[in-house]
């Protein structure tokens, strides 16, 4: 009995110990055959790409990049709706297997900057647009390629407008807070609405109010000062001119608000219908919403962006610049990346700006405006051409890309509260000055 | 079975047990251990290094009034759905063993909203309370229905209270309904000869005998309802402006999204100190009012 109960332990441990040892074996194999397929039958190498409206371009264009290098195959996968890019390239690394490029927002770079390839060597260095890499550099050396130029402001309906001013509308008749009202009261004459406020916190907290800083000074160093005041506590914003012409234009807005009765009710894919369809003339959004709203045009594409004024003097900076910057960065892992497999990350980066065929997918079927200066081909779309435009004109403010990681959130509901008429501007001021006491 | 001792006898058990235990610790103590270490550190999500920061994330946990103020929240939202869920949760189960026609039909029907994931769930009843409902609320004239109730700080607390009872009544339906079962019928009839109407018998026989049923089913409402995440992320995501953050998204947004990871993991960890003490005083005093049959 006692020995037959041994040789049955022998056994069922065996047997448990093969079936350790062959996950074991299995995740080994798994390991050995992305080691070897990158000397032999080719390199594979992930893309986490953060821009769900381009993911069907890039995986094209991932395909494409594989047919003229066939020893390289890209897969691109996306970060799930609702999460942020760094939660997601974080959780990504904490389990040991980031994606070989990680598609990263312009403040999160620096985290990251003890995993990722220093990139300052690569060729396209030499043609990125002015202020595509200060923000990745760091003691000289630049971690992030600049993958898109994107802007925000009002977007305008050109075919409701025309109706309004009955005739042609010229954008750079409006440089002023007065001329926006009159103007939504010109579109709210021919029975339409003026505008909608989309009311996600990102987009009042990572998009409206940082204008408020932007326009402190055409001096980049002077809004970082002004950044490091409010840190500091020193901002009385109560008595800050660009902030409170900034929330007047806000007042302006939200009495002209399509969802006025209940702000906060609106969605993001309400904007693009209520704009497309031409409900309503203008929404405060920026150039990635051009898929949505394309899909309801009928004003035959014609669109563009007005700036946001925060005063009544024409000459104010702010009034005629509309926000853009460099908005996604791709980065090259080096930890868990193999030198094949960074090779190959940088080759398909290399090919993104100077393949025509990558050109290509950039600019026509992802409707990127790209931050390199080589590329010539026109933005593809309305809202791109009308940010090129401006940026060609010199009508730009640089946007706010390295605000703390949760300021989208914080001050974002803070606006939205505002928005929803629960708390006056004395109560926003408390709560931005707070926040940029404590926050770290 | 001869008795072994010493090794033997351990190893029979290891065998038995061990690839159980082997999986509890690696997902489980370990990584607890692990976090309650990083509670002690300043570590943001990413960097690859990090300091000791003694207890200075559990000095920082009192003072953020934020997570006190979600947990009262939370406290609020934990009672009414608790007492909602197992008040229809016990009536449904009642009706349903009464004999009803089609009364399995019912039973699964009630169950069903519990298969579905809550973050599935939330998105449904997001369309619901801000599409469907105002839209039938504008076309017949009902004020309370013309808006969304999501963009109302207190209807988007009740929204979530009405997601959670509906979601998770089926399933405390299903455990009442076999407490209900297990109540002997020949007390229940020696009740009727002596004179016994239904409601006395539901106050005096019924309920102290499924006391077992009532523990596990408010143990488990609780439990759920305090660490709820997936209905409050998909259905209002904290919003409007951050009045219906629950305890647990704050705890995430701390650690991810403001990339304080050492501060939100102590406020983690105080957070499983106050549910475990809850639920274990909830337990402890219930088991005192079991009865014998």
């Amino acid at each position: 009995m006692k020995r037959r109960s041994r040789t049955s332990i022998l056994i069922v441990s065996l047997l448990v110990i093969m079936v350790l040892s062959a996950c074991g074996n299995a995740a080994n194999n798994g390991q050995e055959a992305g080691g070897s397929s990158s000397g032999g039958d080719g390199v594979k190498v992930t893309l986490l790409n953060s821009k769900g409206e381009i993911q069907q371009p890039l995986e094209e264009a991932a395909k494409a990049f594989s047919a003229s290098n066939p020893d390289i195959t890209v897969e691109v996968s996306l970060v799930p709706a609702g999460q942020s890019p760094f939660e997601r390239a974080s959780t990504l690394y904490a389990s040991g297997n980031p994606a070989t490029i990680t598609m990263l927002d312009t403040g999160d770079v620096e985290k990251f900057k003890d995993r990722v390839l220093d990139l300052s060597g690569e060729k396209w260095m030499a043609d990125t647009v002015p202020n595509a890499t200060e923000h990745t550099t760091f003691d000289g050396k630049n971690y992030a390629f600049p993958l898109a130029i994107e802007g925000y402001g009002f977007i305008y309906n050109k075919k409701v407008l025309d109706e309004a001013v009955g005739g042609d509308f010229d954008p750079s008749t409006i440089r002023t807070r007065d001329d926006l009202e009159n103007l939504f009261k010109q579109i709210e004459a021919t029975g339409k609405k003026a505008l909608v406020i989309s009311p996600m916190d990102w987009s009042l907290g990572a998009h409206y109010l940082p204008l408020a800083y932007a326009t402190q000074s055409k001096d980049l160093a002077e809004v970082d000062q002004f950044i490091a005041s409010l840190r500091a506590g020193e901002v009385d914003l109560a008595n800050n001119a660009p902030f409170n012409g900034l929330m007047d234009t806000f007042d302006l807005m939200m009495a002209h608000n399509i969802d006025s009765a209940s702000p906060l009710a609106g969605t993001y894919e309400r904007g693009p219908e209520l704009l497309g369809k031409g409900e309503v003339g203008i929404w405060f959004m920026g150039n990635w919403a051009w898929p949505q709203i394309s899909s309801f045009d009928t004003a035959d594409g014609q669109y563009g962006f007005l700036p946001v004024p925060i005063s009544n003097n024409p000459e104010d900076f702010g009034n005629s610049e509309i926000s853009s910057a460099v908005s996604k960065r791709l980065v090259i892992d080096k930890e868990f990346s193999s030198p094949e497999q960074q090779a190959a990350a940088k080759k398909f980066l290399e090919w993104l700006v100077y393949d025509e065929q990558g050109q290509d997918y950039l600019v026509n079927k992802a409707n990127i405006i790209p931050a390199f200066s080589n590329i010539t081909i026109p933005a593809a779309d309305p809202l791109g051409k009308s940010i090129q435009e401006h940026i060609a004109a010199g009508k730009t403010q640089q946007s706010m890309s390295t605000l703390p990681a949760d300021h989208w959130a914080q001050l974002g509901s803070s606006m939205q509260k505002y928005l929803a008429k629960a708390g006056d501007r004395a109560g926003l001021i408390t709560e931005i000055e707070n926040y940029w006491k404590n926050v770290k | 079975m001869i008795k072994e001792k010493g090794w033997n006898r351990l190893l029979t058990r290891l065998l038995f047990t061990g690839p159980t235990l082997f999986a509890f610790v690696t997902v489980m103590i370990v990584p607890f251990l692990y976090g309650i270490y990083l509670t002690f550190t300043n570590w943001d999500g990413i960097s690859t290094t990090q300091s000791y920061v003694g207890f200075q994330n559990y000095g920082e946990v009192f003072r953020d009034a934020v997570f006190w103020k979600s947990f009262g929240l939370t406290l609020q939202y934990v009672f009414f759905s608790v007492v909602l869920i197992n008040a229809v949760a016990f009536a449904l189960a009642y009706v349903l063993t009464k004999g009803l026609k089609g009364q399995s039909i019912f039973r699964a029907g009630f169950f069903l909203p519990n298969l579905v994931g809550g973050i599935v769930l939330g998105f449904i009843w997001q369309f619901i309370f801000s599409n469907v409902l105002v839209y039938f609320g504008q076309q017949a004239g009902i004020p309370i229905f013309s808006a969304s109730w999501l963009a109302d700080p207190d209807k988007a607390f009740w929204s979530l209270v009405i997601v959670t009872v509906w979601q998770y009544a089926g399933y405390m339906m299903v455990i009442y309904v076999a407490g209900l079962m297990g109540v002997p019928n020949d007390i229940l009839e020696a009740a009727s000869i002596d004179g016994a109407n239904g409601w006395t018998k539901l106050r005096r026989m019924v309920l102290p005998l499924m006391v077992p049923s009532f523990i596990v089913c408010i143990f488990l409402s609780l439990q759920r309802t305090f660490m709820v995440y997936d209905v409050n992320l998909a259905l209002t995501k904290g919003g409007p402006f951050k009045s219906t953050e629950m305890v647990s998204m704050h705890v995430y947004g701390k650690a991810f999204l403001s990339r304080d990871y050492g501060v939100g993991q102590a406020e983690a960890l105080v957070l499983f100190v106050l549910v475990a003490a809850i639920t274990l005083i909830q337990v402890y005093f219930s088991k005192k009012l079991e009865v014998e049959a």
